[in-house]
């Protein structure tokens, strides 16, 4: 649906985006990254704001920069002005005008549209009186009007208090259970988590890793992953471990809790399954600690990791 | 999903919009006409613009119509004596002085052909259409207002958008740029030619019958102006930030004072050509059909060039 190829873009001397090549399908992709590592950019030549000075990016084998490509669009900018004397309303309904609406169309789909992102009941007031999170709400709102294929949104829980946050994730799931694309910038990556688990990684104009979670953590070879494990017998299961090719150290704390670095986390899972079972340990607890985008960020982007 | 809920209680569902029509043109009629709408929310320059209309009126109407009679006309100006008391000065020198019968005879006919020259009304009409033409009309309107006042509108059009950052909304949405590029110049032209037309309307009333002669002969210059002037105000709020700044300098330097000076120069101002149109243009003047044709091509020119400019910029600063 939504396709870069070799798509650099410069500002000047800087470069903002480095040869990105990127592919979407329907379904929801978190896209992560520092500050100033080009989110922003990816999400603005996709809308169709930016040109790229080299490669192209099309939406639906349409370029995004033209009328046919902004026809699939939906774009939720991280950007906070309004025509502040309108209301929440009438801006929405302005919109969908400008999509092409008939007036009373453009009624009845502001009217659908505030109710589904939680506004209906009051839209009303201007719009330079909003809350932040109510203001989210209303850039979400425009970017629904017209049923794009592909939505891009940029930073849309920023300022939106948590119940309305499980609202948008709850919107943001059926969205893309309906077949859309959502590529969403976020900081939240908590937030993010419970969205996806398939992120682009961006670090440097460059997009460091794509795909699910589990299998960018699978690929960081020189990061064992590290999983803590609560058993009864918690020396005989290290010395166990020990024993295993994927496994790069063990920290015993307390006699009972287990710090296990592993290489291969996938091979190792069933190497672990393998060994409770035939050796009947009484494992009590068992969690990863640095499988979390947080994490994955911080082993991919270093001292960068810090998204704020 | 579940927001707010419908009224039963259930949730709101996002039906597809496929089920209605979205028609491009229908959307660019809006633009234009929310666009025209919000023009009229009037901004610094057009308070300014209509200061100026306000203060060159109280001009007009205070001089008026003492200013365009030429029997009150001075000669040197504003220094010498007005043509009436050098009429008056001629009628003593022949009733005081002793001349032979030969020079009276010359005297009295130059005084008689003289006093009926400023007596005749056809001939003091035109004479006090022609100084309002140079004065107020060719000196402070077309080389001065016309412009401030056709860029007060023109350059917010795009321009406000961009220093507002709102015109972001307007290039997400699914319509061309160009057209995007020409609503908004259909939306400024009613204002523009509303404060232009309607400002020359007020200083030419204030100004009575040689205002109300120039208005009938000039009216189509000023409409041709407005466009041409609007077209290249509004080229410059889609290239500069700062659109109004670049658009006073530019009508300050190039329209009011190269505009006036000799030679070629002054080809290169729009205020020219509106003169050109105009009845007494200024020196070396191109014919009126030649004007007409510069200040046609000019508009549709520097259009045609705005929706390209417009169409291929990134407008960086809406982030």
């Amino acid at each position: 649906m939504l396709l870069f190829e070799h798509v650099s873009k410069w500002y000047g001397p800087v470069i903002g985006v480095n040869q990105v090549t990127l592919e979407l399908r329907p379904g929801i992709t978190g896209l992560v990254g520092c500050n100033g590592s080009g989110k922003s950019t990816l999400l603005r030549l996709a809308a169709g704001q930016l040109r790229p000075d080299l490669g192209r990016v099309t939406i639906c084998g349409r370029h995004a920069w033209e009328v046919q490509g902004k026809r699939h669009i939906g774009y939720c900018p991280e950007l906070d002005t309004f025509y502040e004397e309108m209301s929440g309303r009438r801006f929405v309904e302005v919109m969908a005008r400008l999509c092409g609406f008939a007036a009373r169309q453009a009624r009845q789909r502001t009217q659908e549209i505030l109710r589904l992102v939680g506004m209906a009941d009051r839209a009303e007031g201007r719009l330079r009186g909003y809350s932040k999170g109510m203001r989210q709400r209303i850039k979400l709102a425009q970017a629904l009007l017209h049923d794009p294929e592909l939505l891009l949104l940029d930073e849309p829980l920023s300022g939106i208090d948590p119940i309305g946050r499980r609202e948008s994730l709850d919107l943001f799931l059926e969205l893309a259970r309906r077949g859309k694309c959502l590529l969403v910038s976020s900081h939240e990556l908590e937030e993010l988590e419970k969205l996806t688990d398939h992120v682009a990684i961006m670090a440097r104009g460059r997009i460091a890793a794509v795909g699910t979670l589990t299998h960018i953590r699978d690929l960081l070879d020189n990061h064992p992953l590290s999983i803590r494990i609560e058993c009864e017998e918690g020396r005989r299961l290290a010395a166990a471990l020990l024993d295993l090719e994927d496994v790069a150290g063990v920290d015993l704390h307390d006699g009972d809790m287990l710090v296990v670095r592993a290489r291969n986390p996938r091979r190792f899972f069933e190497q672990l399954t393998g060994l409770v079972l035939e050796e009947a340990f009484d494992v009590r607890h068992l969690e990863t600690l640095d499988d979390s985008t947080h994490a994955i960020l911080g082993y991919l982007l270093g001292k960068q990791s810090v998204t704020r | 999903m579940a927001t707010d809920g419908g009224k039963d209680g259930s949730p709101v569902t996002l039906s597809p919009c496929h089920l209605v029509t979205l028609s491009p043109g229908r959307a660019w009629r809006y633009l234009v006409w929310i666009s025209w709408q919000r023009q009229a929310r009037a901004h610094l320059m057009v308070w300014i613009a209509l200061g100026l209309l306000a203060f060159m009126t109280f001009i007009v109407a205070l001089v008026s119509p003492r200013a365009w009679d030429w029997r009150n006309w001075r000669s040197p100006p504003r220094r010498g004596l007005s043509h009436a008391q050098w009429l008056d000065n001629v009628k003593s020198a022949q009733a005081g002085l002793p001349l032979d019968p030969a020079a009276t005879a010359v005297l009295h006919a130059t005084s008689a052909a003289w006093q009926a020259a400023l007596q005749d009304p056809s001939a003091v009409r035109r004479a006090g259409f022609t100084r309002f033409s140079e004065v107020i009309v060719f000196s402070i309107f077309t080389t001065f207002l016309l412009p401030l006042w056709s860029l007060s509108f023109a350059t917010e059009a795009i321009g406000r958008e961009r220093e507002d950052h709102n015109l972001l909304w307007l290039l997400t949405r699914p319509l061309s740029r160009p057209a995007i590029y020409l609503a908004k110049y259909l939306a400024v032209l009613p204002w523009a030619l509303g404060l232009n037309l309607g400002g020359f309307v007020l200083l030419c009333l204030a100004a009575g019958e040689p205002g109300r002669l120039a208005l009938q002969s000039y009216w189509p210059a000023v409409l041709w102006g407005t466009l041409a002037f609007s077209a290249l105000f509004h080229l410059m709020g889609a290239l500069f930030r700062r659109a109004a700044v670049v658009a006073i300098l530019y009508a300050f330097f190039l329209e009011t004072v190269a505009g006036n000076l000799p030679g070629y120069w002054k080809r290169a101002s729009i205020s020219f050509y509106t003169r050109c149109l105009m009845l007494a243009p200024a020196q070396d003047p191109v014919e009126p059909a030649a004007a007409w044709c510069v200040l046609a091509g000019l508009t549709v020119g520097l259009l045609a060039l705005g929706m390209v400019v417009f169409a291929r910029s990134e407008y960086l600063d809406l982030s």
